[in-house]
């Protein structure tokens, strides 16, 4: 009842058009893919499965850059060469010790974080579980999705107090609003300026700051996976989820970031890795990170 | 409904539990033991019940001079599983018994012999015998001993009724639960206890044994059968203490009998029977009942049949003894003390027990928020001592499926984050139970020409490395 109600209240399902914004037929389009969106045997299924990749993926960038020793005379030891030169044992301890290291610097971070087209929030709600994470906000454009989102974190009394969902556009977020981390799940091939709603991403990065996004490639393995494969012949993904000219290769995105000085000298691709969906299996990562889809990390310096 | 919600919530978070487990058998007490000593786990808030009241374990602490009569055999495997949790530390190492091989021989064939030992896959031990109730009170000492306030042990206490939210149905009402600890609105599983209080969980785990009520809330199909057959055990003395350090298995048509050394002069046995045999080994007098083991490991069925009849008329019937004596005195005696076991002298007293024996094997282990580990998933013949082998495997399945999905951000009860449990837990368990259903059908029988073709398969396993490998490393965990 009480969704029919606030439905009524919006006069449209999503906000008006934005400079970031979506066609109204994308919007659309998850607007009706919202009362499933949780249905993990549902339609998707696909998006919960990558979404475990994600999570590996987010976990170990994050882990393998922190900084290990803040000052020059602390006693964790990381030398300039491979760990696999040095003996077994030797290495294991070293290897325990970094661990260790950054454990405990994890349980003393506190992360912010904002999740860009966070649809019904799968990524949402992971990500505020993990330890190292203080707060989440998540943001859509879709009226009916931000609502299955916000009904489902509900089965979880831990997310009150981390998770806030707002139907807003990145761009109408204060420019004071500064994230470590913004991720930018399965967005950027959705909307029709995708270089814009990214630069609105990284000009809200803390110094250090990550923004983490993933995409497909324009190319024909994309189009066959995603949108031949997958929304016709294994009906793995709706139809009409994916059109294949706002698919953007991962070489633009470093072009892009490259072709200015500015931008150039403030933010660096520090990893950006291909994967796969087999199915039966599920996300696997590949090292071609040029074909089909692929995640990428960027860092502010 | 959002606003009811919204106000039980900030109730519900300090009362709702992460992990509630219904059994403090050994995989019970095994599973919390590793939750809560994993670094990733180890802050959910977890709730143990148990029916039966665990000061008897506790007791153990100062363990009695007799050996306990529920035995199993502890694969390396296990052991390192339990170092690695650390409860193993406080385990009562002076109880244990390692051994180093196995003798398994047929009954109608008595150079069908399969001989397993160490030296086959290159440990120095195959196996610890050890008493369940000593991995217990290792298990609860080490969990005690970790003050964790997240930890909530009930025994004493049984589970009446599980109660799952979203489908309440006519048997169980929803306004009977205590609306302090548990709200109806959430989708997690509400477990109704005998004290009457409720508890509400995240994920519920069915460590409950054989008849596993978590596994029926679930609608969990187990499919299996009983053998029709049960299992006596008992604890007894040998003549003196064997230093072969080696166990003995005896394939009857009636069933294996097997007897598994413990420290010092001590030993287990598992005879597995018929329901009228195992009625008799049960009623025969104290005095008498070690000499038919002794019997029964080296004599021909004809006689042993024979000695059942004259036992079955007076179980008290002490002239068998000299039968007994006359009939073994007809074996060489260094056949006897070289190819056979020790003499079993002595039955301590009140050590005999009989447990029906079955098979069975949960279609899965899973469904959303719930887990079934142990017993409660399969049962399996005690044949190949590996049930509680099992459930420890299951364990360390499981509680990497759920370090996984916390490192994910995971919600521990979803089947995305189970289902890596039951995707490497059940495989082998099947193979495992087929494997020892197989081994048990053959050997169970006195049909002629099967008897032919399985004294070739002994004497062939004997032969045949790979199948023997294979055999050692179940009995092993390697
Ligand atoms: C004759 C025989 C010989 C065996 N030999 C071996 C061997 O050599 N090696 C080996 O590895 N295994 C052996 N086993 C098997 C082994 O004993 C079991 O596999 C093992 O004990 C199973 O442990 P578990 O924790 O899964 O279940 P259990 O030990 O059955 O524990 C289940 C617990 O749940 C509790 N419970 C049940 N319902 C409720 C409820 N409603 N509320 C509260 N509590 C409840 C029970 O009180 C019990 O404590 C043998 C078994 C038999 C019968
Ligand atoms: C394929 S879904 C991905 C959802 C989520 N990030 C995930 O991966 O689980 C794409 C989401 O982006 C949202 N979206 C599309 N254009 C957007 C925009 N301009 N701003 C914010 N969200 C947008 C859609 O409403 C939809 O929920």
């Amino acid at each position: 009842m009480n969704r029919i109600l606030r439905r009524s209240l919006h006069s449209s399902r999503a906000v008006s058009q934005k400079l970031t914004s979506t066609s109204q037929s994308e919007m659309n389009h998850f607007n009706s893919l919202a009362s499933s969106w949780w249905d993990i045997n549902g339609p998707q299924r696909i998006l919960h499965k990558m979404n475990l990749l994600r999570m590996d993926f987010i976990q170990d960038t994050v882990r393998n850059n922190l900084k290990l020793n803040t000052t020059k005379d602390e006693e964790i030891y990381v030398p300039g060469y491979s760990l696999d030169i040095l003996p077994v044992g030797i290495k294991e301890r070293i290897v325990q010790d970094q661990e260790f290291k950054k454990d405990q610097l994890l349980s003393e971070t506190k992360f912010n974080v904002l999740d860009v087209g966070c649809g019904g929030g799968i990524l949402s709600e992971t990500i505020s579980r993990l330890p190292f994470v203080n707060k989440v906000t998540g943001i859509d454009l879709s009226v009916d999705v931000l609502e299955a989102a916000k009904l489902h974190m509900e089965k979880d009394p831990i997310l009150a107090e981390k998770l806030q969902y707002k139907l807003s556009a990145i761009e109408d977020l204060p420019k004071t609003d500064k994230f470590d981390i913004i991720t930018m799940f399965e967005v950027l091939e959705h909307v029709d300026y995708p270089s814009k709603v990214l630069l609105e991403g990284l000009k809200r990065l803390e110094n250090g700051g990550w923004l983490f996004l993933s995409t497909i490639n324009r190319d024909l393995i994309s189009w066959f996976t995603t949108i031949f494969m997958g929304e016709h012949i294994l009906k793995i993904v709706p139809i009409g989820t994916h059109t294949l000219e706002k698919y953007i290769n991962q070489i633009e995105i470093k072009n892009w970031l490259e072709k200015e000085p500015e931008r150039k000298s403030n933010y660096k691709v520090v990893d950006t890795k291909g994967c796969i969906y087999i199915p039966a299996y599920g996300w696997k990562f590949t090292n071609c990170p040029d074909i089909g889809n692929y995640f990428m990390a960027i860092r502010k310096m | 409904m959002f606003r009811i919600i919204k106000r039980f919530s900030s109730q519900l978070t300090k009362t709702y539990q992460d992990v509630v487990i219904i059994g403090g058998g050994p995989a019970g007490l095994t599973l919390l033991t590793a939750l809560k000593t994993s670094p990733i786990t180890k802050n959910l808030k977890c709730t143990l019940i148990e029916g039966t009241n665990l000061d008897k374990v506790r007791q153990f602490n100062d363990p009695p001079e007799y050996y306990t009569n529920r035995v199993v055999s502890v694969t390396p495997k296990s052991i390192e599983f339990m170092k690695h949790i650390g409860s193993w530390d406080y385990i009562h190492e002076d109880r244990i018994k390692q051994y180093d091989g196995i003798i398994a021989y047929d009954s109608q064939d008595s150079e069908s012999r399969i001989e397993f030992d160490v030296s086959n896959i290159g440990k120095d031990m195959l196996a610890s015998m050890c008493e369940v109730i000593n991995i217990q009170y290792s298990l609860l000492t080490k969990i005690e001993s970790l003050e964790d306030d997240t930890i909530n042990i009930k025994d004493n206490i049984k589970v009446i009724d599980i109660i799952n939210p979203v489908e309440p149905d006519m048997n169980h009402d929803l306004n009977e639960i205590d609306k302090n600890t548990a709200i109806p609105e959430l989708d997690w599983p509400i477990v109704k206890l005998s004290n009457g209080e409720s508890i509400q969980t995240r994920l519920l785990i069915g460590a409950d044994g054989y008849n596993s009520p978590v596994r029926k809330f679930a609608h969990i199909e187990s499919r299996g059968w009983q053998y029709n057959k049960f299992g006596v055990v008992a604890t007894v003395k040998l003549q003196f203490e064997d230093f072969r350090s080696v166990g003995w298995q005896r394939f009857l048509t009636t069933g294996p009998l097997a007897i598994l050394p413990l420290t010092e002069d001590n030993a287990t046995i598992v005879w597995s029977c018929t329901p009228e045999l195992s009625d008799l080994f049960l009623k025969i007098n104290e005095k008498i009942f070690p000499h038919l083991i002794t019997a029964a490991m080296v004599l021909d069925e004809v006689d042993l049949n024979y000695i059942y009849e004259v036992l079955k008329e007076n179980p008290d019937d002490f002239s068998i003894l000299k039968d007994i004596e006359w009939r073994l005195s007809k074996f060489d005696p260094l056949t006897l003390e070289q190819n056979y076991p020790l003499p079993v002298v002595e039955v301590i007293s009140n050590s005999r027990a009989r447990f029906p024996l079955k098979m069975s094997h949960a279609d899965t282990y899973i469904s959303s928020r719930v887990a079934l580990i142990g017993d409660a998933a399969h049962t399996i013949h005690p044949l190949a001592g590996q049930g509680l082998n099992m459930g420890q495997s299951d364990v360390s399945a499981l509680v990497e499926a759920l370090e996984k999905g916390m490192q994910r951000g995971m919600d521990i009860g979803s089947p995305l984050v189970l289902e890596n449990y039951v995707s490497n837990a059940w495989p082998s368990n099947h193979m495992l139970l087929g494997v020892c259903d197989k081994l048990h059908k053959i050997f169970s029988t006195d049909f002629y020409p099967i008897v032919f073709a399985r004294g070739i398969g002994m004497k062939s396993i004997n032969m045949i490395d790979t199948v023997k490998d294979f055999m050692m490393k179940q009995i092993s965990g390697k």
